[in-house]
């Protein structure tokens, strides 16, 4: 068998909990999510899969690591979903760990693998499963997390309150008017034709860039607007995590705020 | 054991209530996966309102296609070898003289028969693009790493009728009794695994194209080929 070789990487998201998960719990969350969760999919992938190897081309983690087949997608799903089966969900923390390793940093969700897949498998729904889990324990990296729980406090991905999101806009206004006479950065502009909804990070650390695109908006002369209140964040980092909760919360905040505003469109960054 | 495999007893079980129960296995269980698959898929609210048929026909036709692909494009030679591995191993038996000649026996059904050539060199591709899998699963290391004793048992289950009837064609090395018992057996085995293992992909393919298609052409409006 080939060995798996990975340098071992310290993160306190994952190490503090992983260690003080009993097994009993493990295996209760495991059940719920591949059993309650999950639905027809989870099985009829498993059970169709002819372990053939044709996906690994898909997977730039694979190609990157110079072909190693522990980062192939099907490599991937052997080591998390076939072993959660195998081993009937009694695994220790530790295990836990290293789903989430596979789950959350050797893949993407991209999805190409499926497009790979001669029966068109979805690998990135199985992988997703094994994030929820991972999300259920607790054992998550610090950093994604840290962006959900901001998802849960402030509704944006970077810590940025609501308030701190008027002011940003509005010295960026201010400064966006030495470049075009009587600039306007429109919020809550009811009836506009389109909502531009930044990526959190433009309205925190590279407010430049949401400059930049009021200046384009301005001189190409669009009908937009921004939400003033919560809900104009246009990431959702809590959907990476598998924090479906949160996930649905955000999104349903960030449709929301285009419906008061009876905007056409919702246009975002990235 | 020799005794076993040649008396009279074994070869009419295999030959008369075993295909009964092998056939009734095979399409019953067939109806049963099918069946309990899309009930289940009911309960998940992500599979029948995306379902698109204009999407389906578009995956099922890229890949039941040579080259119709990106990924089959990449590997032409395993394209070629599964795809000529796949049809022979079903129109072989549907289409053989010796096969036809039972139904119309015992049923007096008739339909149209393969040249005993042309049938002889398309068991033998079956055999050996079954040799070509099993190197590759034995070579390739991202093949390897999935690669299970189920995973060799299934070969060999799928060849196995192919192998054993080659042997009885030409009645090589072997009686001709213990040959042609061990072939209906396999043949039985065959039958009976196709629903409840992992060849059930030749049931479920429909379905899992039929999913992915929806969802990547209709959903994301990308292709899955």
């Amino acid at each position: 068998m080939i060995k798996v070789i990975r340098k071992p990487v310290s993160d306190p998201g994952m190490d503090e909990t992983a260690k003080n998960l009993s097994p009993e719990k493990i295996e209760k969350v495991i059940k719920w999510v591949l059993e309650k969760e999950a639905d027809a999919r989870l099985k009829t992938f498993v059970e169709t899969c002819i372990h053939c190897g044709l996906c690994s081309e898909a997977c730039h983690y694979y190609l990157s690591y110079k072909r190693d087949p522990s980062y192939a997608p099907v490599g991937k799903i052997r080591q998390t979903i076939w072993d959660i089966f195998k081993r009937k969900g009694r695994v220790d923390g530790e295990t836990v760990k290293m789903y989430a390793r596979i789950a959350y940093a050797e893949c993407n969700i991209c999805r190409r693998c499926s497009m790979y897949c001669p029966f068109g498998i979805d690998m990135a729904y199985m992988l997703n499963l094994v994030r929820r889990i991972c999300c259920l324990l607790g054992v998550v990296p610090q950093y994604l997390q840290d962006q959900a729980n901001s998802h849960m406090y402030t509704y944006t991905q970077s810590w940025l309150a609501q308030d701190d999101w008027v002011d940003t806009v509005q010295f960026i206004e201010d400064e966006l008017r030495m470049e075009i006479k009587n600039a306007r950065i429109p919020l809550d502009k009811v009836g506009a034709e389109v909502m531009y909804s930044p990526h959190s990070l433009e309205a925190k650390f590279k407010t430049n860039l949401l400059a930049n695109i009021a200046q384009i908006l301005n001189v190409a002369g669009v009908d937009w607007t921004m939400p003033s209140f919560d809900g104009w964040d246009s990431t959702n980092q809590a959907m990476h995590v598998g924090d479906n909760e949160t996930m649905g919360m955000v999104e349903r905040m960030h449709f929301e705020a285009a419906m008061k505003l009876k905007v056409k469109k919702i246009v975002t960054s990235e | 054991m020799y005794e076993f495999l040649t008396s009279l007893e074994l070869y009419n079980f295999v030959k008369g209530p075993m295909v009964w129960v092998a056939f009734i296995m095979f399409i019953g269980g067939s109806i049963y996966r099918i069946v309990s698959l899309l009930y289940r898929a009911k309960k998940a609210k992500v599979i029948y309102p995306y379902m698109s048929l204009k999407y389906t026909l578009r995956s099922l036709l890229h890949w039941i296609i040579p080259f119709a692909s990106t990924n089959m494009r990449k590997r032409p030679w395993i394209t070629v070898i599964t795809f000529l591995f796949h049809i022979c191993l079903i129109v072989t038996p549907v289409f053989l003289l010796g096969h036809n000649m039972l139904w119309r026996e015992s049923w007096n059904i008739k339909w149209w028969t393969l040249p005993e050539r042309v049938a002889d060199a398309m068991t033998l591709i079956v055999i050996f693009s079954a040799l070509f899998f099993l190197l590759r699963r034995l070579i390739s290391p991202e093949v390897r790493f999935v690669t299970f004793p189920s995973d060799y048992v299934l070969l060999i289950i799928a060849v196995a009728p192919f192998i054993t009837g080659f042997l009885v064609f030409h009645q090589l090395f072997f009686d001709y009794d213990i040959m042609v018992t061990l072939h209906i057996l396999f043949g039985e085995i065959t039958l009976i695994a196709i629903p409840f293992t992992r060849l059930s992909h030749m049931l479920f393919f429909w379905l899992t194209r039929a999913y992915t298609g929806s969802d990547f052409g209709a959903v994301r409006h990308s292709r899955d080929y």
